[in-house]
């Protein structure tokens, strides 16, 4: 033959190098994936900025979907409302007369605390409403318990700002995009809220479990037991919290003890964002530094003279 | 571009488009996947099947080609974003189950529906432990029993997912 036979090997021998092509980027990238898991580690807030944006993508089309089923429901609350509205205006009339007793008692509490703090010059920080916004998502297939609402730093929103509802705390922002921001739930084990016992005073902490329940951890003075039905409120410990917040109510006394969330934000349609209690003021720049020449003894201090032995 | 294509007809060259547009379908309807889990429904713990890895899966069983690890680890990082995890958790998870399935396949080939469901349950399950590890490896520390609560979720969803895969297979990619 003066010709050689045509070459079969060519496709099979690219076929070949694709494969192994696909094998090393598939490698490489598994690599890169271990690599960031231990840049996460080092650095929990990469990404903060790209992570804003995705809610943002997102927050919009949840909006969107979920405004008709709110609709649907605000006129199923208004039809019940027009049925029921003898019964339940008899109801708030008994519960008006209650509350305005209990409002002249407290006025003048609120007043008597008044003179006192002035009497004692305290310096109340002034919390501030910064948004009030729908739930519009959420990381229920996720390990990290959070929703997503529709507020941003647009509005004034900013990381670590605490977010509650009508009747209790709902968490704390984590990071926002622009018309959307991420909320850590209680639930989420990475959530830890200081808190006293109402009934004792007690401080403590409160940490989700990724469950329905927290976990109340660290009180101090273990020598008083908790009851079930104990009420927990923020502290205003941390900075973040304002005091006096409804958190949850004692469930379980045994160790570990157990609480339910007050706030369900299952069931939550509005939330409110407000500025941190007392912010944390960033770290001051450390002064670098210096080393000490050589000629100035390295750095070495003299020993100074011996102190005279105790006693 | 090839020789190929420059010798092709501009018909040709539109239906050649058209094909290699269609390679996006697996990795769309991942996508749409993670965006359905992000419904807002807060539920207290993660109880929402991972109907990404669940795509990611079936993929790569019925179109290998089109969902390699690397592809997998794109959409990984997709849901890591969207659920606010540590970059890498999710998006390793998916590169691992496409090259499982890549190597499992090669090494024992196709078989029934019910075997794949039990394949697909088993991966869920080290989803959930292999997960929990790479978060703690990432520095988020938490219980292990609620993940395992959403393996059981995933497995239950497996058929769903299945059915709509192989529907935009016919549909599609046939």
């Amino acid at each position: 033959m003066d010709w050689s036979p045509p070459s079969r090997r060519s496709a099979s021998r690219r076929e070949q190098n694709l494969a192994l092509i696909g094998a090393v980027v598939s490698g490489a990238v598994i690599a890169v994936g271990v690599l960031m898991l231990l840049i996460d580690r080092v650095n929990p807030d990469q990404g903060s900025r790209l992570r804003g944006a995705a809610l943002d993508v997102v927050t919009p089309v949840w909006s969107a979907v979920r405004a008709p089923v709110d609709g649907l429901a605000r006129m199923n609350g208004d039809i019940s409302d027009y049925f029921d509205a003898i019964d339940k205006n008899r109801a708030l009339g008994l519960e008006l007369q209650a509350s305005r007793a209990a409002a002249q008692r407290a006025g003048a509490l609120a007043a008597e605390n008044r003179q006192l703090r002035g009497l004692l010059k305290v310096v109340e920080p002034q919390v501030r409403l910064v948004a009030t916004a729908r739930l519009a998502g959420a990381s229920s297939g996720g390990a990290l318990r959070s929703a997503v609402i529709s507020a941003g730093s647009l509005d004034g929103v900013r990381p670590g700002q605490p977010v509650r509802a009508g009747n209790g705390l709902i968490g704390r922002t984590l990071e926002t995009g622009g018309h959307a921001s991420r909320v850590l739930l209680l639930t989420d084990p990475a959530s830890r809220v200081p808190i006293i016992v109402e009934r004792t005073g007690q401080a403590a902490l409160v940490m989700g479990t990724n469950s329905p329940q927290v976990e109340v951890r660290d009180r101090i003075g273990d020598d008083v037991p908790l009851r079930v039905g104990d009420r927990l409120v923020t502290s205003g410990d941390g900075g973040i919290f304002p005091p006096g917040v409804p958190v949850a109510i004692v469930s379980r006394v045994a160790e570990p003890p157990l609480a339910r969330l007050l706030a369900d934000p299952h069931g939550v349609g509005l939330v409110s964002v407000e500025t941190a209690y007392l912010p944390v003021p960033p770290p001051p720049a450390e002064a670098p530094a210096t080393p000490v020449p050589r000629e100035a003894g390295g750095g070495r201090v003299k020993p100074a003279a011996p102190l005279p032995p105790p006693g | 571009m090839s020789a190929d294509y420059r010798l092709r007809s501009p018909a040709d060259r539109l239906r050649w488009l058209v094909a290699s547009w269609r390679a996006i379908v697996p990795a769309a309807t991942i996508l749409v996947l993670l965006f359905l889990m992000t419904v807002p429904i807060v539920l207290p713990w993660p109880a929402l099947p991972q109907l990404g890895l669940l795509g990611v899966f079936v993929w790569a069983t019925f179109q290998p080609g089109l969902m390699p690890p690397y592809v997998a680890f794109v959409l990984g990082l997709v849901a890591d974003l969207l659920f606010g995890l540590p970059f890498g958790v999710e998006a390793l998870l998916f590169a691992l189950t496409a090259l499982f399935v890549r190597i499992f396949e090669r090494r024992f080939g196709h078989h029934r529906f019910g075997f794949d469901w039990g394949v697909a349950a088993l991966v869920a399950v080290a989803h959930g432990v292999l997960g929990w590890w790479f978060l703690g490896l990432a520095g988020v520390d938490g219980p292990l029993r609620p993940l395992l609560l959403q393996a059981l979720t995933t497995t239950a969803a497996y058929p769903l997912v299945v059915l709509l895969c192989a529907r935009l297979q016919r549909s599609w990619l046939a």
